[in-house]
């Protein structure tokens, strides 16, 4: 018998420690899996694995929140960065982090987002954009792009019928209460590393009391774009990259 | 009929499709489905009632003639609410569990390979219900094919050559009329 | 302790950081602004945070999540404000989270909203209708005892009235017995040890700690409910024992049924009267026992007939109701009207005294 492959491991052995199990039911080729686990290698990375509240919104990513070994709340569609301000005013040293979506956070909260921006809130707000109501079969959202097809813009997003995209990151951005606020992807190597990096740096500067911070990821949906699994990745950079761009829009000493 | 699968394998327009081309041939039908949240992966249930007069059925189907499972995950779900001697009709490519159904009469259809060999492989939910149709009879393929085309949303126009193929494919698999759904004493027993 | 000269919003603050409560939220909004400036000036001081929100919406989300970490939070509103908050209300419950919820209420008598909600499932709020401003100092701290002995949302159903009155009073803290500790309390510490906690209406749990399920869950809540109905309900009863009519209303209403009442015993009339204090639970028990044998149950509430229904229900003769209320609002919108008026009462009453009991109810 030959000795085994130093090089091989089992795939379990990448489990991420704050995630209690890797079993999840999320479609084939979702961005949602390797934009979480940037998160729970982040929160590891910088020791923060005993002091990180986790308030979630509702869509696709709760299951993130299911699975992770992290003191959850989840909460009203929306509301997310509201519930994180009286988590994180009643626990001041505490990690608070809040997940959304699209559709949680531009649609139905985009109020939430914006005032919890402009006060400056301590917490980290983290934007898992693919430009679609995944969960609910795939509809409009704020952040849906220019000529896609969904359910509810059946010949693809029309300005003339459905208005624009908002770019939310831009509009926090501008308020003086954020301190961070940057834009990433998961759907190539290269931009993973680089998304870690960003959601490394948000948690760090939400430590360190610099105010509210935000990464947005743009993640795969292929099914909710109506796209083959293998096509995601691209689709993701000719649509919503080509939209929105990706880069630290905002961050000190910039 | 009750219908079982996990979120992806068509199964909610696997049964649309029964239920339509029953109503296209003059049946009176109710189609029931169940599925919660999550567009991959989870539950996703049907249950389609078909008979030659107004139905009187509950919407929650009990003490059914047969089943159509594309997966083994949810088949407790269904299980119970079968009767004995019932037309199981399985994807041998994935259904590995007991049927355990008393005197049931079980067909696997290989679906998920018989949709791979045309190059369809998402349309193995229509493999099955091919031949579904084709052992019981409950409906004719040709109106199955008729329904099919009717219910194809726009954004899958460009699957509608395969699917057509994966329902006359999974007809062709099976012997037809093995287990008819249409002889004198079933009648009036599938109609309630 | 002295007696100082303090209006009802500042007493009701006080009396709720005397309680403990850490964390205040809200959006200003007659006549429940003052308590909202009260809070913002105190609780700071008190080593709390009081934040005024930029919504209602906001402000309840903002409390469930104090909340959420085993702090006494609080957020209030006026019925308009609080027909926002309803959702977060109901989430509230189902997570069986403590949130107190302050309702100093305009004109209408909303005794639904405060009642019912307007939320989803099967949840309810424990609500306490204080008459005056020393009632609503008690009740503020007794709701936040209520609410974290039994893990649900509390409402205080104040007014106008009790808002604005300043009385000479002192905000004496009350003593009540030992609670739980809050183990279900979200503070990061669980993170990272394999048992995190969770908070979620669907209570599925995680992979290590599963958890019953939304159906068990729910089940099990309405199980507490169902207790809190046969424990907590409280009511005031005056002259019930022998009377043959019973004027039955709730809040700053009773005050001045309380009056005519004692007016008219004093002529003779056999007339007694009967306060919810608790609006849920209702006392049933206890109103059907004091209109045993009265010919008349006369209802005087501010609206076109709310409690009405629950005092139908429970009275000894559902026949022998009455709503002698009705819609009343002052011309600025924010306050009770004519009706709220010893006189309007008075008249209203010996009306439906001399009409008897066959004459037909406004409602």
């Amino acid at each position: 018998m030959s000795a085994p492959d130093p090089a091989a491991h089992p795939v379990a052995d990448f489990k991420p420690d704050l995630l209690q199990s890797a079993e999840h039911e999320l479609c084939p080729g979702c961005g949602h899996p390797v934009a979480w686990r940037l998160v729970l290698e982040a929160l590891t990375d910088l020791g923060l694995s005993h002091r990180t509240v986790l308030v979630a919104g509702h869509g696709c990513y709760t299951q993130m929140m299911k699975l992770s070994d992290l003191d959850s709340l989840q909460c009203l569609h929306g509301r997310a960065p509201a519930v994180a301000t009286g988590v994180k005013r009643m626990l001041p040293q505490t990690a608070v982090v809040t997940l959304q979506g699209d559709g949680d956070m531009v649609s139905e909260g985009l109020h939430e987002v914006l005032h919890a921006g402009a006060r400056g809130e301590r917490v980290t707000a983290l934007l898992f954009n693919n430009g679609v109501f995944g969960d609910t079969g795939g509809h409009l959202t704020a952040t849906t792009v220019l000529g896609q097809r969904t359910k509810t813009s059946l010949e693809g997003r029309d300005p003339e019928v459905h208005g624009y995209p908002i770019d939310v990151a831009r509009l926090l951005a501008q308020l003086d209460g954020t301190a961070y606020v940057a834009r990433g992807a998961v759907n190539s190597p290269g931009l993973v590393a680089r998304t870690g990096r960003m959601i490394r740096r948000a948690l760090e500067l939400q430590m360190a009391g610099a105010g509210f911070t935000f990464v947005e990821v743009l993640t795969m949906c292929p099914t909710g774009w109506f796209v083959g699994t293998a096509e995601g990745p691209d689709y993701l950079e000719e649509s919503m990259m080509a939209t929105f761009g990706i880069g630290e829009l905002k961050a000190p000493g910039q | 009929m009750l219908f079982t699968g996990v979120g992806g394998q068509g199964v909610q327009i696997a049964a649309r499709t029964l239920a339509t081309a029953a109503m296209d041939e003059g049946r009176h039908v109710m189609l029931v489905p169940r599925y919660g949240g999550g567009m991959r992966g989870g539950m996703t249930n049907a249950e389609v009632t078909v008979g030659d007069r107004p139905l009187r059925a509950l919407p929650v189907a009990t003490d059914c003639w047969s089943a159509y499972a594309m997966d083994p995950s949810y088949w407790s779900t269904v299980r119970p609410h079968l009767r004995p001697g019932a037309v199981v009709v399985v994807n041998a490519s994935l259904v590995d569990v007991e049927v355990g159904v008393e005197g049931a009469t079980v067909f696997s259809v290989e679906a998920g390979a018989i949709a791979d060999g045309l190059g369809a492989p998402m349309a193995a939910g229509f493999v099955l219900l091919g031949a579904y149709a084709s052992l019981t009879g409950l409906v004719g393929v040709e109106t199955l094919v008729g329904a099919m085309r009717q219910l194809v949303p726009p954004y899958r126009t460009q699957h509608l050559e395969a699917n057509e193929r994966a329902l006359r494919a999974g007809a062709a698999a099976v012997t037809p009329l093995a287990a008819p759904a249409w002889a004198a004493g079933d009648l009036e027993r599938a109609g309630r | 302790m002295t007696r100082r000269l303090l209006q009802g919003s500042e007493a009701v603050a006080e009396a709720a950081i005397a309680s403990g409560c850490r964390f205040f939220s809200g959006y200003p909004m007659l006549p429940f602004t003052e308590l909202l400036e009260s809070m913002a000036k105190k609780l700071p001081a008190a080593g709390g945070v009081c934040i005024s929100a930029e919504s209602e919406i906001e402000a309840v989300n903002m409390a469930l999540g104090a909340a959420a970490t085993g702090a006494r939070a609080a957020t209030g509103s006026c019925g308009q404000g609080l027909a926002l908050m309803q959702e977060a209300i109901a989430e509230s419950a189902l997570n069986e989270l403590p949130l107190v919820v302050f309702n100093m209420a305009r004109g209408q008598q909303d005794y639904f909203q405060a009642t019912r909600g307007g939320g989803w499932g099967d949840y309810r709020t424990i609500t306490l209708a204080p008459k005056d401003v020393p009632e609503a100092v008690a009740h503020t701290q007794l709701l936040f005892d209520l609410a974290d002995r039994h893990r649900t949302p509390a409402l205080l159903y104040g007014d106008y009235v009790i808002a604005h009155t300043s009385v000479g009073i002192e905000v004496a803290p009350l003593a009540f017995p030992p609670l739980p500790e809050k183990d279900w309390a979200l503070d990061g510490t669980m993170s990272g040890t394999g048992r995190a906690r969770q908070i979620w209406t669907w209570a599925r749990g995680k992979p290590n700690t599963p958890g019953p399920g939304p159906n068990l869950a729910w089940q099990a809540i309405a199980d507490k409910y169902a207790e809190i109905e046969r424990t907590e309900a409280r009511c005031e009863a005056e002259g019930t024992d022998d009377a043959e009519v019973v004027v039955v209303s709730f809040g700053t209403t009773a005050v001045f049924v309380d009056r005519v009442v004692e007016e008219l015993r004093a002529e003779g009339v056999r007339i007694g009267s009967f306060r919810p204090v608790t609006l849920w639970p209702f006392p049933g028990a206890a109103l059907a026992e004091a209109t045993e044998g009265c010919r008349l149950v006369l209802v005087y509430e501010l609206n076109a007939g709310q409690m009405v229904d629950d005092v139908r229900i429970h009275a000894a003769d559902r026949s022998a109701v009455r709503s002698i209320g009705g819609v009343s609002q002052d011309a600025s919108g924010m306050r009770q009207g004519d009706l709220l008026a010893a006189d309007e009462l008075r008249q209203r009453v010996r009306r439906a005294l001399a009409d008897g009991p066959a004459a037909r109810s406004a409602r």
